[in-house]
């Protein structure tokens, strides 16, 4: 795949502090750029403090072609705190443009105003933000709408678009407020448009859409939630914690609407406790958490397990270990996830690696849970959580619940709960179902659910073999390769947030001539083996980058596959950089010969 | 140890460059920071009329990459304005609101296009020509085969308006005192350049005075003169070359002597220690005419910046240059001037 | 130290127990309880409590921890999910918000509430979630073979208090009427009839109902908490105990050496389900 290059595809990154309204500037730009039909991938960066004046950044990469991560530099650039962008310039590419502040209300230190920074190839463009605001508004609280304004102005966007979304955001607000923000921004767009435009960033016609206005932009937490709601969630039970809070806060407002169970407990045991006992009472039941709350789950995810109960858990990663990093990414929570609890406790572990894919795995989650009858986790991270993606959603409602497998006995006969099946399925009752009382138990049990330790093997089978099949579960996307067919030089596998880097990366190695494919794994338990293995089979050398540091992924794989893998771990609380991996897909490509390293080093 | 020396150069035209290039010959530690008003690093101004043939990037009008100026450790910061040198603090106060302390101060900001006080009002009206932007501007105005009108045709109104006519457009010239400076010509003289641009296919007003500039977006052409005759000349660019002059306000509070341009010895220093002027900006002591005098075009100004330079770092050179002034237009336009061919 | 001894049952008592209807309640699991644990009284005034309420056992759901009081759902023939340790309480909250029709009961041990489970009591009394949480509570851990709980008195020696206890026993009564719990009530299994009485009368409370039985281990607690002790200190309480009074109830709740059987407080207000269906119905209104 090659690219247009007179097609558009611009980062624009705006960072400020917290009080700069420097989110609200960067949804707004977002917004309207999906409404114009442009493609939109963006990820905004916050601080970890509430309040104050912590830093805050806004990317947004606006394409006319199907994208599938930032950027590695950005084209456009505004600055509504110097302070907090100084650091940041330099991620604009050579002859992008820089925005920035012409008229400090306070005088700052030598060397800390951008000008200082600005690189000689980059082109700045200082304007009088605040006093433009203060003109329009009386204000400068609208410094954030008035360099939207700028930039639609110096890019020649359409007015409109930005007044639509600027009366949608603060629809719930007095008219003054939209009023007052509409002003600004066509002050800023007056201003931007007498720039003379010197940089080289080209915006030009959106993806030809032939029913554009069906392309909805969402973050991964929000695709969830509609996956959720498409699929007829009953009840949630959750704890607060970041970054998976806007999954629950958003579950919030609309289950209630639904007439269903929203509940926030005490803490993460309870949630997913809870989450458990309505599992089992016959409900589509979900929760969400971060890796802390999930190593507080992991007792009851066992139970889950043991007990053969359906539910979700969502498990959005952060940096750990510990209470780690709050409010940056990392891929550190595979382990857990996969393995994490006591005993072997095998269940389904998804990992969806963009926004469309959080919604599609969360529409089919509580389907895959039903029909196994085992907990199923979601494992995003906080760069999934929050990244905004363009996506098309179904047409029709392909998640709603099919009909359960009911068991069927005879009269007089008693229920096996736990009966062994050709498939080792074993259809399930709910309490209230007439002839079938039992109890479930986190002990070993035997069919009829009664404690009994003799039978420990043959149940461990049961569990485990039960899930074979799920890499085959109808409309699933388990895995998936990308790039060159048959025969490569380096194949770069990969999961979670990062396949969209890995897959911008491979195609940049690909434009250089190297033989590359990528192959992303959303299923990481069980594992689609034989794909994996036919992967590793045509791929001279395989990159396993991943956001964490033991490489948790590539353990896993090379343990399942038995041949080792190149490692590239990147801790740094930000996505994946596809200049590292381009590095060390040149490394490989270059080498002649497969390099043998020892598992697990 | 001693620190190394901050020199901090003010513009960033030729006087600016060459200063830079040559401080960081002369002391390879020193630290050096050109502070600008312009977006752009340094590019040549002369060569702006080139955009009508064909050189819209700016990229390639620049004298060296930008990643010249990082290798050479050169801070360039630009759409920067100075408002204020304090000459006992040794800082200067930029109109973003941060102070720059310096050692040593060079300023060579230049000077800015000269407009008679009767066209002031109608400077909404008019194009400029003073940067790439300016440039750019006149360039889109202009459709093609579209008609300039030059009040006054300073040389660097001249050098245009041949490009003009060279490219295809139509050019008329209203000419007054300025037109030729810096040169200074003779009536006879003056009247033989003038009648060679005439044949050149430029259209000459030689006694007229403009007295405005009209709005006229509604008819065939967008813009008209008014002279004073009460003739109206239409057209759809207006600009003014009528000279430069020195662009000193924000010296005011510096402690420096300035006249019309800033005052400097034949050293190019000024009356403060640390500060020192170059280009079109000063006025240098002429000891035999004991008077102060400019001197313009650039190759003046590049060698003016160069000794500020060397001087900057302990040298004492004399600036003796003593420039013939002859201008000349041959028979096919081609011109000659000792300010001005490249 | 005395191992707990296998149940025995004798094949005429079985049959007896089988004939007589109510005994349909229990499973055909017999409970693995010490011979003379108090816990029998317990399973024996649930099954009689379902059949005066009339309940189908189909709509019954026991959820219980872990420990001996744990094993409790296994030894009745109704659907019961025995989870872990400390975490009936949520559980049972799911089951219950997910489907209302059933009737959720609560069981588990002292340990398995106050230690390890202490965290999710406050919540679901505040919450007035409509189950009854029964915990048995004979101040030891009997399933790990003696050792000391939350309820454990002073000075009692188990096998991780070799130099007797030296923690203060806390206080469930006094905890469960802070915590406004809309049903308080005390029971003790040498008391059987009574016990059936306040589980029945515990099931009919619309709301959280706790009942705190009293009960011996008679395996582990050979000094303290016996059926001769017990029988000596419990009282009813006073004919007059306003159960409206929750300062009151507090009052009578205090007292240690007197532990006072009955009803200490009741109150009528909003279930959690009653709670989430005026906001479902909020979401949509507007």
């Amino acid at each position: 795949m090659t690219k247009d290059m007179n097609n558009t595809d611009i980062q624009i990154a705006i960072c400020g502090s917290a009080g700069d309204g420097t989110i609200a500037s960067g949804d707004i730009m977002k917004r309207a750029a999906a409404l114009m039909g442009y493609n939109v991938i963006a990820f905004d960066l916050y601080p970890p403090e509430i309040r104050g004046f912590g830093k805050c950044i806004s990317r947004i990469r606006i394409s006319s072609e199907q994208t599938y991560s930032l950027k590695r530099e950005s084209d456009i650039f505004i600055s509504l705190n110097d302070n907090h962008a100084i650091p940041h310039v330099g991620e604009v590419r050579d002859y992008g443009a820089v925005v920035f502040e012409d008229s400090l209300i306070a005088r700052v230190p030598e060397g800390r105003h951008i000008s200082a920074h600005i690189k000689p190839a980059q082109v700045p463009y200082a304007f009088s933000i605040r006093q433009i605001s203060e003109q329009a508004t009386n204000s400068a609280r609208s410094r954030n709408i008035v360099v939207l304004g700028f930039i639609a102005g110096l890019y020649d966007m359409p007015a409109r678009v930005f007044h639509r979304v600027i009366a949608a955001k603060f629809a719930t607000k007095p008219q003054i407020v939209i009023d007052d923000n509409t002003k600004a921004f066509d002050a800023g767009m007056r201003a931007g448009g007498a720039v003379f435009k010197l940089d080289d960033v080209a915006v030009g016609k959106p993806r030809d859409y032939s029913n554009g206005s069906d392309a909805v932009m969402m973050t991964g937490n929000e695709a969830i939630v509609r996956g959720f709601l498409e699929a007829g969630i009953g009840s949630y039970f959750g704890y607060p914690i970041t970054p998976a809070t806007s999954i629950m806060e958003r579950l919030a407002v609309e289950i209630p609407r639904r007439g269903g169970q929203f509940l926030q407990t005490e803490d993460e045991i309870a949630a997913i406790a809870a989450t458990i006992g309505a599992a089992y009472a016959g409900s589509r039941a979900a929760t969400a958490t971060s890796g802390p709350g999930l190593a507080l789950m992991s007792e009851m995810l066992g139970l889950g397990v043991m007990a053969e109960v359906p539910l979700v858990v969502v498990v959005s990663q952060r940096g750990g270990p510990s209470t780690g990093l709050p409010t940056k990414t990392e891929q550190s929570d595979l382990n857990l996830a996969v393995y994490g609890g006591s005993g072997d406790a095998r269940r389904i572990v998804l990992a969806p690696t963009n926004v469309e894919g959080c919604y599609r795995c969360a529409g089919m989650a509580f389907e895959i849970a039903e029909t196994y009858q085992t907990p199923v986790i979601l494992l995003i991270d906080l760069y999934l959580s929050n990244r905004y993606e363009t996506v098309i959603p179904s047409e029709e409602n392909t998640f709603a619940p099919k009909p359960r497998l009911r068991p069927e006995i005879a009269k007089g006969d008693i229920y096996k709960r736990f009966e062994l099946t050709y498939n080792h399925i074993s259809p399930r009752a709910l309490p209230g179902e007439e002839g079938l009382m039992h109890t479930i138990t986190g002990l070993e049990h035997n069919e009829q659910g009664r404690p009994n330790d003799a039978i420990h093997s043959v149940m461990s089978i049961k569990r485990h073999e039960k899930l074979n099949s799920a890499t085959r579960f109808p409309g699933l996307t388990v895995c998936k390769r990308f790039g060159d067919e048959g025969p490569v030089d380096v194949g770069i596998l990969g999961w979670g947030s990062t396949f969209g880097e890995i897959l911008e990366t491979m195609f940049e190695a690909q434009a250089e001539g190297i033989r590359c494919s990528a192959m992303k794994v959303v299923m990481l338990s069980p594992l689609p083996m034989d794909e994996i293995v036919a992967f590793f089979d045509d791929c001279r050398e395989i990159l396993v980058p991943e956001l964490n540091y033991e490489g948790q992924f590539a353990n896993l794989i090379s343990g399942a596959v038995g041949r080792p893998v190149t490692r590239l771990s990147h801790v740094t609380g930000s996505p994946m950089v596809i200049a590292e991996i381009l590095a060390e897909v040149r490394r490989l490509a270059g080498s002649a010969t497969p390099k043998q390293k020892a598992l697990g080093s | 140890m001693t620190a190394p020396l901050h020199h901090v150069i003010i513009g960033s035209g030729s006087a600016g460059y060459g200063a830079a290039m040559t401080l960081r010959g002369e002391d390879a530690d020193c630290m050096i920071t050109m502070v600008t008003i312009d977006a752009l690093p340094f590019y040549n101004r002369y060569d702006l009329p080139g955009v009508f043939r064909g050189h819209h990037d700016w990229r390639k009008l620049l004298a060296v990459p930008p990643a010249r100026y990082d290798e050479l450790g050169i801070k360039l910061r630009r759409s920067s304005r100075v408002v204020d040198v304090d000459g006992e603090r040794q800082t200067i106060s930029l109109a973003h609101q941060e102070d720059v302390a310096y050692d040593r101060l060079l300023v060579c900001a230049g000077g800015r296009s000269y407009l008679a006080e009767n066209l002031i009002d109608s400077v909404g009206l008019m194009h400029g020509f003073g940067s790439f932007e300016a440039a750019m501007r006149v360039y889109r105005a202009l459709p093609k085969g579209g008609t300039a009108i030059i009040i006054g045709g300073d040389m660097i109104g001249i050098d245009l308006a041949l490009t003009l006519l060279d490219t295809g457009y139509r050019v008329v010239l209203i000419a007054n005192q300025q037109t030729f400076w810096p040169h200074v010509v003779e009536p006879v003289e003056r009247k033989r350049l003038l009648k060679a641009l005439e044949n050149k296919g430029m259209t000459i007003f030689a006694d007229e005075r403009p007295v405005g500039v009209l709005d006229t977006r509604n008819k065939k052409f967008s813009r008209a003169v008014a002279l004073e005759s009460g003739t109206e000349i239409t057209g759809d660019v207006v600009m003014s070359f009528c000279g430069l002059s020195s662009s000193v306000e924000f010296m005011l509070g510096a402690g420096v002597d300035i006249e019309r341009g800033i005052l400097v010895n034949p050293e190019l220093r000024t009356t403060n220690e640390t500060i020192w002027a170059a280009g079109d900006i000063c006025q240098i002591w002429h000891d035999k005419e004991k008077i102060y005098k400019f001197y313009h075009g650039w190759k003046n100004v590049r060698v003016m910046g160069e000794l500020a330079a060397r001087n900057m770092s302990g040298s004492h050179e004399i600036f003796d240059v003593e420039v013939e002034d002859r201008l000349d237009i041959d028979d096919d336009g081609n011109l000659r001037s000792t300010f001005w061919t490249r | 130290m005395n191992r707990p001894l296998k149940p025995v049952y004798l094949e005429e008592k079985l049959e007896e127990i089988r004939s007589d209807g109510h005994q349909d309640y229990r499973s055909k699991s017999l409970p693995t309880w010490c011979p003379g644990c108090g816990y029998f009284s317990v399973a024996e005034g649930f099954t009689f409590a379902l059949n005066r309420l009339g309940i189908d056992y189909k709509d019954v759901v026991v959820v219980s921890g872990i420990g001996c009081a744990s094993r409790f759902p296994f030894f009745v023939s109704t659907y019961g999910f025995h989870t872990l340790h400390g975490r009936t309480l949520p559980v049972a909250t799911g089951i219950k918000l997910a489907n209302d029709a059933l009737t959720v009961v609560a069981v588990g041990g002292d340990g398995d509430a106050f230690a390890i489970g202490g965290g999710h009591i406050p919540h679901a009394a505040r919450r007035n979630i409509n189950l009854t949480y029964i915990v048995f509570d004979n101040g030891i851990y009997g399933l790990t073979k003696g050792q000391t709980s939350p309820t454990s008195a002073l000075g009692f020696r188990t096998s991780t208090t070799p130099y007797e206890n030296g923690d203060e026993p806390l206080h469930p009564l006094m905890m469960l009427l802070s915590y406004r719990a809309s049903w308080v009530g005390q029971a003790y299994a040498g008391r059987p009839h009574h016990l059936a009485d306040m589980i029945a009368t515990a099931m009919n409370h619309r709301g959280f109902s706790y009942l705190h039985v009293l009960s011996p281990c008679v395996t582990f607690d050979k000094t303290d908490r016996t059926y001769a002790n017990l029988g000596m200190q419990v009282r009813d309480l006073p004919d007059d105990h306003d159960s409206g009074n929750l300062m009151g109830a507090m009052a009578e709740a205090s007292h240690d050496d007197a532990p006072a059987l009955g009803v200490f407080y009741k109150e009528d207000r909003p279930t959690l389900d009653e709670v989430m269906d005026a906001t479902n119905k909020r979401s949509t209104a507007g």
